[in-house]
């Protein structure tokens, strides 16, 4: 408990400095007539001094047990699944909707969760296919063609 | 118009066909999403935003609506037959309700939330209808200055009433406001860091951010821990409560309609605190105070009820004054923004068949909540046994198609699951995600307020004393602050509700 609150403290102390420095940079204006930079810099201020009390409370409380961390496996899961939607993201527009979720299902059934391939082949298509589907051919919503241009 | 006249006008315009089915579909996919865990009402609500737009403002507004009260009732059947709240509304009624059901009575826990979300949620309609046009009127004497001191009161609500650590609530706050200073000044519309980029000049969007908080970090969760996939096994039989049953709960359904109600409407308090509060307001009362948590109707009938009534309450802000009281809220307006429609005071005037249609819409939901959580109750069930395996890809899925059809930017993605590693990092430090979000849209509004107020008075912040409404807000927003050191008893009360049993 001590050692996580003391790193989620100096976390936030460092973005409300980050944020002090770049606030800065911004027109101050004065309390009366408050610029573009006024309230960004007096919310970093404020985060810090927050972040201080934090800090100080977690130096203050008594040290706990280790923190229970997450089986490796369990782990491979979260920064996979984010990693994945990572380059999702960035092949979206290029790939188009349809290959590029396919990709992403056969990842997420046959990595994550270890299916057999037809199970997850089988799977993405179905699952991509039926999005494709409901959400742009029949909820008109705007999703990329890319490479299969529809 | 009148009241009696306002509310046959808005049945008119909600049993229009387009307008009935909008209803039905905000409902029942408020029901799914209550039933099934790791996506909530306020991912939803994000994801259809842009399915609203071939729609009309009004069944725009009623669907949206719909999902939101809808998954109070599906969220009770999870806590009840699972213990795995469905929806954070309904953790407090894993206490009792899953006690129920191992005793052979999950029909009547089901049965009693239902009837009390039915009542709870008739009654707070009842009470939007009485309460909002006043307030409207009231309402348009509000200025710069009055917003601000309401607005200074929602953060010192969310922050003070927060289950964790006070001053962690604070840093996201302040966090969350920070976050929302990025884009154009609100008053010389000159960039602030922007860097350059025109996915930041816009400001972050409020649907990436929520999305990545509350369903892409709630996935990542629940992959790492597993889900356990327990189904209650019994037949459910036997849904109406019996006489008895009716007796224990009568009072506490009251209680906690008036009680949710009241407290929905105060800004930053949203529909989790209130059913906290009715619980343990239950078990002050109780004769047998020590029973609770042993299956008692009690501690089913009035979270249930609250958590319904504060979804009513909630609405009351935001049509009238076109505050989001809290983060669903928050998406609400986002919707009415969408399609042009600013509430507020004016939205009665000038759109009554929203005004009117949406209230009238909520009695109809009732009612075909109730049908489709009473006699379809097993249809339910069956889907809490979909494996997890299958959900969470097509809930990544849903979160993805939901964002970038918003706006039709690839680095929304990318915002969304930068925010979705921030919640999920959050979440194991023990910060919660709702007052940064709340923060992120009413600091805007906030910081907007007090500048136009300082104009107003060439720079002397002596008009947030010299007006009274202001000065209300201002000397509330204080009290908050101060009232729970000095009164124990509320203390006491906030400190009985066994939160670290049900933190899910």
């Amino acid at each position: 408990m001590r050692r996580r609150d003391l790193g989620a403290a100096a976390v936030l102390l460092a973005f409300g400095l980050f944020a002090v420095t770049q606030a800065r940079g911004l027109r101050f204006g004065s309390v009366v007539a408050p610029g573009p930079g006024f309230f960004p810099l007096c919310l970093a201020g404020a985060l810090c001094l927050t972040s201080l009390a934090l800090l100080v409370a977690a130096l203050r409380a008594t040290p706990e047990g280790a923190v229970v961390s997450a089986a490796g496996g369990r782990r491979f899961a979260v920064m996979g699944t984010l990693v994945a939607l990572l380059v999702y993201a960035l092949v979206l527009e290029q790939l188009g909707f349809l290959l590029a979720t396919f990709g992403l299902l056969v990842f997420f059934f046959k990595a994550l969760q270890r299916q057999r391939w037809l199970v997850a082949v089988v799977g993405a298509v179905a699952t991509a296919l039926v999005s494709h589907l409901v959400f742009k051919v029949w909820l008109g919503v705007n999703l990329p063609g890319g490479l299969l241009r529809f | 118009m009148d009241l009696l006249g306002g509310l046959a006008y808005g049945l008119s315009v909600t049993l229009a066909p387009a307008n009935l089915l909008a209803c039905f579909a905000g409902v029942f996919v408020g029901t799914l999403i209550g039933v099934l865990p790791g996506i909530g009402p306020v991912a939803t609500m994000s994801l259809l935003l842009p399915v609203t737009y071939a729609m009309s403002p009004t069944a725009s507004i009623i669907m949206m609506a719909g999902v939101y009260y809808g998954a109070m009732y599906g969220g009770s059947t999870t806590s009840i037959l699972v213990n795995i709240p469905g929806e954070a509304a309904s953790v407090v009624t894993c206490l009792d309700g899953h006690q129920m059901a191992r005793q052979g009575r999950a029909g009547p826990a089901l049965g009693i939330a239902a009837m009390g979300s039915f009542i709870a949620g008739t009654l707070s309609v009842l009470g939007i209808m009485l309460l909002a046009p006043p307030l409207t009127r009231a309402a348009l004497r509000f200025g710069p200055p009055e917003i601000f001191g309401l607005l200074l009161l929602g953060f010192t609500m969310v922050t003070s009433l927060t289950a964790g650590s006070k001053w962690k609530a604070v840093a996201m706050a302040l966090l969350g406001m920070l976050l929302g200073t990025i884009g154009l000044d609100p008053i010389t519309a000159s960039p602030r860091f922007t860097y350059g980029t025109l996915t930041l000049a816009d400001g972050l969007g409020l649907v990436p951010i929520i999305m990545g908080l509350f369903g892409i970090s709630e996935v990542l969760l629940n992959l790492e821990k597993g889900v356990e996939q327990e189904v209650f096994q019994a037949r459910i039989e036997g849904l109406l409560p019996t006489r008895e049953d009716w007796k224990r709960s009568a009072a506490p359904i009251a209680r906690g309609s008036v009680l949710g109600f009241f407290l929905g409407i105060l800004p930053g308090i949203g529909s989790i605190i209130p059913t906290f509060i009715s619980y343990a307001l239950e078990r002050r009362l109780s004769k047998t105070p020590e029973r609770f948590g042993t299956g008692m109707i009690e501690g089913v009938a009035a979270p249930e009820a609250a958590n319904n009534a504060a979804t009513g309450g909630s609405m009351i802000p935001l049509l009238t004054l076109g505050i989001a009281p809290n983060v669903v809220m928050a998406v609400l307006l986002s919707a009415f923004l969408i399609h042009g429609v600013q509430p507020g005071p004016l939205l009665i005037r000038e759109h009554p068949e929203i005004f009117w249609g949406v209230i009238a819409s909520m009695y109809v939901g009732n009612v075909m909540l109730l049908v489709l959580n009473l006699p379809l109750i097993g249809l339910w069930v069956q889907l809490l046994r979909v494996p997890y395996g299958i959900l969470f890809p097509l809930i990544l899925v849903f979160c993805v198609i939901g964002v970038y059809s918003e706006s039709g930017n690839v680095w929304d993605i990318v915002v969304m699951l930068a925010f979705g590693g921030l919640g999920y990092v959050m979440r194991k430090f023990a910060f919660e995600p709702a007052p940064m979000v709340l923060a992120f849209v009413l600091g805007r509004m906030a910081e907007e307020s007090i500048r136009q107020a300082l104009l107003m008075s060439r720079g002397s912040f002596e008009i947030l004393l010299t007006r009274p409404i202001a000065t209300t807000f201002l000397a509330l927003a204080f009290a908050v602050v101060v009232v729970p050191f000095a009164l124990p008893p509320v203390k006491r009360l906030l400190r009985t509700v066994p939160l670290e049993k049900t933190e899910a």
